[in-house]
């Protein structure tokens, strides 16, 4: 009598589990067929399809090639290499591309090695890498590892751009001469711009002409433009800074009589407030400078949407935080 | 773009057997969230093979990865064991120690560089149709990963189906396992080996979001509607499957994360099943 | 060095202030509900919570498209709530075990949480930068106000814990029991569930997901070790958390790039090891030593007897022996140790003599009363189990050891005064 209930109840549990996997897989038809007649929509243009990792790279390309080539970038405004996750569109433009363009530098991580390996199959280009090895800046001991931030030095930067105009005239080479005069063209905006930030930092008074943020992405910065970087801790994004590096901080502050500090945008605010509240517990006011770009660019349609805007808004943001 | 997807579904579908037959059995033993815990722990493990090496990305940190993975299921093993501490405590104790300490090393000798699992070692379920192996005369043969996890599930389907009589014994009733002279302690370090090398190997292929939902989302929802080892087992896979196609579908209709969406479609499945059994169970 | 110790120690710089008050509090309201969490087996709430917090940051990131930090700190709170009342209806209504429970919520909602990511990674709004880890804090970086709101979390957990003292206890322990006794059981739980989720929410957007996780788990398991008592096992608990958090600032003010909130989690796990080996009576040190105290016993008592025996038989006189002697009399060679007799004339039962030993009149006394309780023993087996009186003497020689004075009286009493045993022997009183 029991078994038998108990084999009434196996056998409706066992048809409850039918419907369920009949309705899981309604479900999935349902969403299939949505996707197909999206699928349609896709074009298919005969102008080469470049795509760039991050907003930065991609900045660089499309200043290159301006309107003959349809450009990609895979992290967009906002999307540093750290938030970054790959998804299924990503994957589409990524195979799609003709032509893919990374930074380099162990700045993408696990994405790089995959693009490694696709060179066997694609025109895939680190331009940051074309940077000759003595200019770039060495971080751990005996081995060759660089610190990727080199678009912080545009005369470096330059070259990421002249390579990245080189590779797009090997390739499509019906606009070669066209990519040539934007290469020009884009070069001497980077020049002056270059001089534009030189100048501008050199106004800052040497004394407190310091540059305190939380993440130190800044030294190629620092180097070119003779402004000092002090950080409460280096690249890592898992590393993290002690209390000690707190105090210290707020000491320097309070001894060089620093007016302002800064934070980039994908740190935590709260990081750099200790050190603004420590100096304010000694009665020195350092106030926040405001929001440098690192990593990412600002939104589309803004000037920090571009690589010279977002270098002139970081520059705008320094000088007026420390005059 | 169909043969990428397909790619995705199938490897997604191998690491859903792995993965469905070893959170069965973590299940039962009650460590559901060793998983997640390994996810943390391996970080001093790369931390130290780059410090030893001084090699970004290289097969070492991958090593150091797996020392660590092995290392950390021992030690929990140890806490709760020699300490007699419950087994969840034993987890966070541990996991929670060893990325600790994997951020120390990393403050203190490598602060300038990007080192941490998701940069260096956990991979991406998107890049999976991009990477592939190519023999040295340039042969195609599919994606890294497909044959790393067939692999990885051929390795599991034969531990289960040689130790099965054991594990049934040996989860059930240790005491009874160690009196027919079963060794319920070979197979259970058998076991703990395995799970940590799967887990680390797979996170390298497919990156930690992934690997985590399978290690337990299809097996509990497996749990929900089985009373037998086998149908747990066989259903564990299969609900991980089925989370592989939705999820993979879910992706493509949206543009979002592959892997992202596996966990998040398994977690849907377990809750509409979850529903049934209980209507069933209200109607029965 | 001695210079930072005593700047750490005298409070010199502000910020040394708020990362020791504000570690303390923490670990405070975190020993608290980590202990009900590790009682109900569900240690890693706070891994769990950490990771279920992303779809909630995420929402209403979309909702807002600013990282305005109450608002994406109430989503957080939200999810996190959600993932833990779906944890506790999972463990109550479904057959599904809590690391089970856990593991289901954490992936699940952390899969929501990265697809929802990559959503908004395709709006383009630039503002997103660094979303998935804004609300997690750095130990090192705590600010005032963060002091001020850790002593109310933690005076508002010790008062709502003293309060619902009773009943938290009767829900960790035997919740069955406090269904049948009508206790509001369900509301009980979304009170500690709700604390819990405060407490870590609060927790990880000042000092970081691990080092919540920990302050959660390592206190409750340490204080379990120290003492068998509930409200002794939170206070042991609480200070654990707070001496955790003194000495994880402690080092990481030693010296620079010395990580807060990793040290404090090193701390709190060398405390729970220290714990685990040395506490009194728990720890495996002392479970060692008892175990080593028992057998030393043992084997102090059974030369008493034999020695006593031994005069009884005539076989020596004054009860002085040697242990050689001893050793070929009961023909066991492990009688030849002569640190048992050194412990005994330590003890003063016995004293040396030359290369023998005698009993003194107290180890005589001690010997007789081990003899009566061992023939006692073989007595009430042989009455009561009716076993022959050559299966007695093995399981009396075992039994005499932890017989105690109150049994021996009953036995007594329930043998009526005997005389003798079933070899025939006298009984001594």
């Amino acid at each position: 009598m029991l078994n038998l209930r108990l084999e009434t109840f196996g056998m409706k549990i066992l048809a409850a589990f039918r419907l369920c996997l009949l309705c899981l897989f309604i479900g999935y038809l349902g969403i299939g067929c949505k996707q197909s007649s999206k699928e349609k929509v896709f074009t298919h243009s005969s102008s080469l399809r470049i795509v760039a990792t991050t907003g930065i790279v991609g900045d660089a390309v499309k200043n290159i090639v301006l309107n003959k080539a349809e450009v990609n970038v895979l992290m967009g405004p906002g999307v540093d290499p750290h938030l970054y996750k790959a998804s299924q569109k990503d994957l589409e433009l990524l195979s799609k591309a003709d032509v893919i363009f990374y930074n380099g530098l162990h700045l993408e991580g696990k994405m790089a090695e995959v693009l490694e390996k696709l060179k066997k199959q694609k025109k895939i280009v680190a331009i940051a890498e074309a940077i000759p090895v003595n200019k770039l800046i060495k971080v751990g001991e005996n081995e060759n590892l660089y610190d990727p931030h080199v678009w912080m030095d545009v005369s470096l930067w330059k070259y990421a751009v002249i390579e990245c105009a080189r590779v797009l005239q090997s390739i499509d080479t019906s606009n070669a001469a066209f990519y040539k005069q934007n290469l020009d063209n884009y070069l001497q905006a980077l020049d002056s711009l270059d001089a534009y930030i030189e100048t501008e930092i050199a106004k800052i008074p040497s004394i407190p002409r310091v540059l305190i943020t939380a993440h130190d992405a800044f030294s190629y910065f620092s180097r070119r433009y003779h402004i000092e970087v002090k950080s409460l801790q280096g690249i890592s994004t898992v590393a993290e800074f002690g209390l000690r590096d707190i105090t210290n901080l707020v000491d320097f502050i309070v001894a060089r009589k620093i007016k302002a500090v800064f934070m980039e945008s994908f740190i935590p605010e709260r990081s750099i407030r200790a050190v603004i509240e420590g100096c304010k517990a000694k009665n020195h006011e350092v106030k926040l400078g405001g929001v440098l770009f690192t990593d990412a660019l600002g939104a589309e349609g803004t000037p920090e949407g571009t690589y010279i805007g977002m270098l002139k808004a970081n520059v705008k943001t320094i000088t007026d935080g420390l005059r | 773009m169909l043969i990428s997807g397909l790619w995705i579904i199938v490897t997604s579908s191998l690491l859903a057997i792995s993965t469905g037959l070893l959170g069965c059995l973590l299940m039962l033993r009650r460590s559901a969230m060793l998983g997640d815990a390994i996810s943390h722990s391996v970080l001093p493990g790369i931390v130290m093979a780059y410090l030893l090496t001084g090699q970004k990305s290289s097969i070492a940190l991958f090593v150091g990865a797996i020392i660590l993975g092995v290392g950390v299921s021992l030690m929990i093993e140890f806490i709760q064991k020699r300490f007699s501490v419950q087994n969840d405590a034993a987890i966070g104790l541990s996991f929670t120690f060893l990325f600790a300490v994997g951020v120390i090393l990393i403050s203190i000798f490598a602060q300038d560089i990007d080192l941490d699992q998701d940069c260096v070692i956990y991979g991406e379920l998107a890049y999976i149709p991009l990477d592939l192996w190519t023999t040295p005369t340039g042969l195609n043969l599919g994606p890294r990963a497909f044959w790393i996890l067939l692999a990885l599930a051929i390795i599991n389907i034969s531990f289960v189906g040689l130790a099965y009589k054991e594990l049934q014994v040996s989860i059930f009733d240790p005491l009874f396992a160690q009196a027919t002279g079963l060794h319920p302690q070979v197979w259970h370090y058998v076991q703990v080996v395995l799970v940590s090398l799967t887990v680390v190997a797979a996170f390298e292929v497919v990156g930690a979001i992934l690997v985590i939902a399978f290690l337990v989302t299809p097996a509990a929802t497996a749990y929900l509607i089985s009373h037998r080892l086998w149908s747990f087992l066989g259903l564990s896979c299969l609900w991980g499957i089925t989370a592989s196609i939705g999820g993979y579908l879910l992706a493509w209709w949206s543009g979002g994360t592959i892997a992202g969406a596996i966990a998040l479609i398994a977690g849907i499945q377990f809750l509409i099943v979850l529903i049934i059994s209980k209507i069933a169970k209200s109607k029965a | 060095m001695w210079s930072a110790v005593i700047e750490f120690i005298t409070f010199r710089e502000p910020n040394i202030r708020f990362v020791v008050l504000g570690s303390i509090f923490m670990g405070i309201s975190a020993a608290l509900v980590g202990s009900f969490a590790y009682l109900r087996k569900q240690a890693l709430v706070g891994d769990t919570v950490s990771h279920s917090v992303l779809p909630g940051i995420c929402i209403a990131f979309l909702c807002i498209g600013t990282k305005n930090t109450p608002i994406l700190l109430l989503g957080a709170f939200i999810a996190g709530w959600l993932s833990l009342l779906a944890v506790d209806w999972l463990i109550h209504q479904t057959k599904i075990k809590p690391d089970s429970a856990n593991a289901v919520a954490l992936s699940t909602f952390f899969g929501l949480g990265v697809f929802l990511l990559t959503i908004i990674q395709h709006t383009g709004n630039a503002a997103q930068t660094g979303l998935d880890k804004f609300i997690f804090g750095n130990a090192a970086a705590l600010l005032k106000n963060d002091v001020w709101l850790f002593l109310g979390l933690a005076l508002c957990t010790i008062v709502l814990v003293s309060i619902f003292f009773k009943h938290f206890a009767l829900l960790s322990f035997d919740r069955q029991f406090a269904v049948s006794i009508g206790y509001p059981v369900k509301a009980l739980e979304v009170l500690l569930t709700s604390l819990t989720v405060i407490a870590i929410v609060c927790g990880i957007q000042a000092m970081g997901v691990v080092l919540v996780a920990s302050l959660l788990i390592a206190p409750a398991v340490a204080a379990r070790f120290w003492c068998y008592n509930l409200k002794k096992m939170l206070v042991v608990a609480c200070s654990i958390g707070a001496l955790g958090g003194y000495v994880g600032a402690f080092i990481s003010y030693l010296a620079p790039a010395m990580p807060s909130g990793p040290w404090i989690v090193v701390a709190l796990f060398f405390i729970a090891l220290a714990s685990f080996i040395g506490a009194p009576q728990k720890g495996i040190w002392a479970r060692f030593r008892l175990g080593q105290n028992n057998k030393r016993r043992v084997q102090e008592e059974n030369i008493l007897k034999y020695i006593y025996s031994a005069q009884e038989d005539g076989l020596i006189k004054e009860y002085t022996i040697t242990p050689q002697c001893l050793a070929e009399l009961r023909n066991n060679k492990t009688l030849e140790a002569i640190e048992p007799y050194k412990r005994l004339c330590r003890k003063n039962l016995a004293i040396q003599k030359g290369s023998a030993y005698q009993l003194t009149s107290k180890g005589i006394e001690y010997a007789k009363r081990m003899v009566k309780v061992h023939r006692l023993w073989e007595l009430y087996l042989a009455h009561y189990l009716h076993l022959p009186p050559d299966h007695v003497h093995e399981d009396a020689e075992s039994i005499e050891h932890i017989i105690t004075p109150e049994i021996e009286k009953q036995l007594i009493q329930l043998l009526d005064n005997p005389s003798t045993d079933p070899h025939g022997k006298d009984i001594p009183y």
